[in-house]
């Protein structure tokens, strides 16, 4: 069949357009069909998190840190605990911890859901993005009868979490995954298994693994491509090693290793897991304890300087935190696991059409907060 | 406090740093007790802190041979291995946190850090920038191995004037995109960097944000950046 | 009177021309969804199942020429600035500007060491409602944009306006 090419043009789409997942710009280069060379453009949306962190002490940032990643709020505060905390050696209680993980675990399936729903949309279905918004509201409903906020927590302290859980929270977290596990089967129905979405998806945009870890790409795009590598079970951190679980890798089941379609069923698979989580850590939570007790009175770090990872819905979050012994850090550094997401997406892209770039940018589940800080 | 007083704290001092509390907490006077306990904490402090020099001042006794002090930390092995293959590299003696390079050759020791079979470094974690003053920039690369399950922190060290490192972005890809942010931020060239330019900031910023000394600019484009305003704290 | 008087039967509804008007513009604003940051999921959730926008006749736009309310949320820094002048611009009249969370209004949390932020959207564009928050919550959104409509409902838009 002969493939007719045009003369080259620079389209440009963004930095406002609705299928895109915060304000970026691609420069893509192409013939009016097939693109030749995609470059993206960011930094609309750098707002100074780094030289903010120069300036507060080591809780004032805790805000900070949440309106980087703006879907996971509760997986950067506990990125950036742990990381202050393992400067510090501080150990918490076992009530704090299971508390982190319950909610890390929640904001997991909320980010998925919304990465998943909002990918439909980009497709062009727009119904699952309704029903998995529903779902996702129930967890925000959970939030805030724990700490009052929806989107945005500051519930992670150095030390400990601001509120303890309220009285019915197990039962409530309970009833709700009694309720989301079936739902999880009509999502795969609605869109997983659609033959439309595996056409639009399947085999387009493949990630191979030597690619992926030179691009330094991690979390549920590095699992597609078949490296088995997930910071809680590698290198596990706060109290991860006592759950059991899986970790889900792509296995090119519609299509190739690695394509767009795994992508989007590993993060579907993560759900399951973290619902298995759940399970497991609201039946062993400690009934009492109080969660205030390791606060420590002024967050005073050693000297030294520290790089400590934890595993966030989008990959591996990074704090590089230094510190002079003052109350307020030198420099910290978020290495943000959507920053190389996207920086790979030049190599990814080369070769497809237009409208299969939104299909691959949609699989890579950017946040634009996350890569501008 | 009378100079009784002084001599009597002194010496319940001295017993409760030996481990014997029993003399303090006999103390009938309240007010006497609560300052022996403050003395004899102030007096542990300093204690822990004398412990803490004196091995350094040690190990600078035997640092004059060129030996470096034997640990088992891996740091200090991958920091040998280093100064095996490339000598003359290391900037300052080795140490369990990280490892201090001159700038230099960087570009081949980084392509036998990612190939040497025994230390395959594959994974570019984090790249970072740093005003460690005196005029002075530093650039950190947190490297990770996949295969190995290993890590190491190296530093590269530049003065302001003349901040040129060789780029390593051909090595690791990620280094690209992570380069440019640091010389968007700090001012640091990266010779050999292949599309080098501002990444966060627009292209007509003027200076390097995170440096300590960063003056904002007045205006952008007509819309006046107004400075911090003063009764606010 | 005279001519007018005992005309119409029942069924006919004689008003001023400007509140016809008003009333037919402040009941379906359409929205162009310009969200920047954390505020865009907040109005992302208003418009989804829960809180729904569209029984408010309110429908998202993507292209400013063909809305009339330009939702900003979230924080516009100085990079977005021009395209955000641009944009609203392209968005032909009567239109208005909601100002929804605190970065929109007055530069939010980064208002101090923000060297990038700009410091309100106001200082580009026009604002007519400041929702505040951050993020504010669907119900303030939605009150956000119910006090819109009672805007343009006192809008006068035949009266000649004195120069």
């Amino acid at each position: 069949m002969g493939v007719i090419h045009g003369e080259e043009m620079v389209l440009n789409i963004g930095p406002q357009h609705p299928s895109t997942h915060g304000v970026l710009r691609l420069k893509v280069k192409t013939d009016g069909e097939i693109i030749s060379e995609i470059t993206p453009v960011i930094g609309y949306l750098h707002r100074c998190f780094e030289k903010h962190c120069e300036n507060m002490t080591y809780d004032q940032v805790i805000p900070y840190t949440d309106r980087c990643d703006y879907l996971a709020a509760m997986a950067n505060n506990f990125g950036y605990v742990v990381a202050v905390e393992e400067l510090m050696e501080l150990k918490v209680p076992e009530k704090v911890e299971y508390i982190r993980v319950i909610m890390a675990e929640f904001q997991r399936i909320a980010s998925h859901l919304l990465a998943l729903g909002v990918y439909g949309l980009d497709i062009g279905a727009f119904t699952p993005f309704l029903f998995m918004l529903r779902d996702r509201e129930r967890i925000l409903d959970m939030f805030e009868m724990t700490c009052g906020a929806r989107l945005l927590y500051n519930y992670m302290w150095v030390g400990g979490v601001s509120h303890d859980l309220p009285k019915g929270f197990v039962e409530t977290a309970f009833q709700f995954l009694d309720y989301f596990e079936p739902q999880i089967d009509e999502y795969n129905k609605l869109l997983t298994y659609n033959k439309i979405f595996v056409e639009r998806t399947a085999d387009i945009g493949v990630l191979p693994a030597d690619v992926a870890i030179s691009y330094g790409v991690s979390g549920p795009n590095l699992r597609a491509s078949g490296v088995k590598w997930d910071l809680r079970r590698n290198a596990p951190y706060s109290i991860y090693d006592k759950f059991e679980f899986d970790v889900c890798i792509g296995d090119g089941a519609k299509g190739t290793l690695g394509d767009c379609w795994d992508r989007y069923y590993v993060r579907m698979l993560e759900v399951k897991e973290s619902v298995k989580i759940l399970r497991q850590a609201l039946a062993q939570i400690p009934k009492d304890g109080d969660v205030h007790q390791a606060l420590p009175k002024k967050i005073r770090p050693p000297k030294g300087s520290i790089y400590s990872r934890t595993e966030t819905p989008r990959g591996d979050l990074g704090f590089y935190i230094v510190s002079d012994g003052s109350p307020i850090p030198t420099r910290v550094k978020m290495r943000s696991p959507a920053f190389t997401a996207l920086a790979v997406l030049g190599e990814l892209a080369g070769g497809w059409m237009m409208s299969d770039v939104i299909s691959i940018l949609g699989s890579l589940d950017i946040v634009l907060g996350e890569i501008d800080r | 406090m009378s100079s009784d007083q002084e001599k009597l704290i002194a010496e319940l001092v001295e017993k409760g740093l030996a481990g014997d509390m029993d003399p303090i907490n006999a103390i009938e006077d309240r007010v006497l007790r609560s300052k022996a306990k403050s003395a004899l904490a102030k007096a542990k402090r300093a204690a822990k802190v004398a412990a803490a020099t004196a091995p350094e001042a040690d190990k600078a006794a035997d640092e004059i041979p060129e030996e470096t002090p034997p640990s088992d930390h891996p740091n200090q092995k991958f920091g040998k291995m280093i100064e095996d293959k490339f000598p003359g590299v290391l900037e300052a003696d080795l140490n369990d946190t990280h490892i201090q390079l001159k700038p230099d050759n960087w570009f081949e020791i980084a392509k036998w850090l990612k190939s040497e079979p025994a230390l395959h470094f594959d994974s570019l974690q984090c790249h970072t920038g740093m005003d460690v003053g005196e005029n002075m920039l530093e650039a950190r690369y947190n490297l990770h191995s996949m295969t190995h399950d290993h890590k190491i922190e190296i530093r590269i060290a530049v003065s302001r004037d003349k901040a040129n490192i060789p780029s390593i972005e051909q090595i690791w890809r990620i280094g690209d995109w992570f380069e440019r942010e640091t010389y968007d931020m700090f001012g640091i060239f990266f010779d050999g960097h292949r599309d080098h330019r501002r990444m966060l900031l627009p292209e007509d910023w003027e200076g390097y944000p995170l440096r300590k000394d960063y003056e904002v600019q007045q205006t952008y484009h007509g819309i006046a950046i107004p400075k911090v305003k003063e009764g606010w704290e | 009177m005279g001519i007018l008087e005992n005309r119409f039967q029942d069924n006919v509804v004689v008003a001023k021309l400007d509140k016809l008007i008003g009333w037919a513009r402040s009941t379906s604003p359409w929205y162009f969804q310009f969200g920047l940051a954390c505020c865009a999921i907040e109005m992302m959730a208003t418009a989804a199942s829960r809180h729904d926008l569209e029984r408010l006749g309110m429908m998202p736009r993507s292209s400013p020429r063909q809305a009339d309310v330009m939702i900003v949320a979230g924080t516009v820094t100085m990079k977005m600035a021009l395209r955000v002048k641009k944009l609203y611009e392209q968005m032909a009249d009567p239109k208005y500007v909601i100002a929804m969370g605190s970065c929109a209004t007055s530069g939010g949390p980064y208002w101090q060491h923000g060297y990038h932020v700009l410091k309100g959207v106001d200082i580009v564009v026009p604002v007519d409602v400041y929702v505040p928050g951050c993020p504010p919550r669907p119900e303030a959104l939605i009150e956000g944009l119910l006090k819109l409509q009672e805007k343009i409902l006192e809008e006068r838009p035949l009266t000649r306006k004195m120069a």
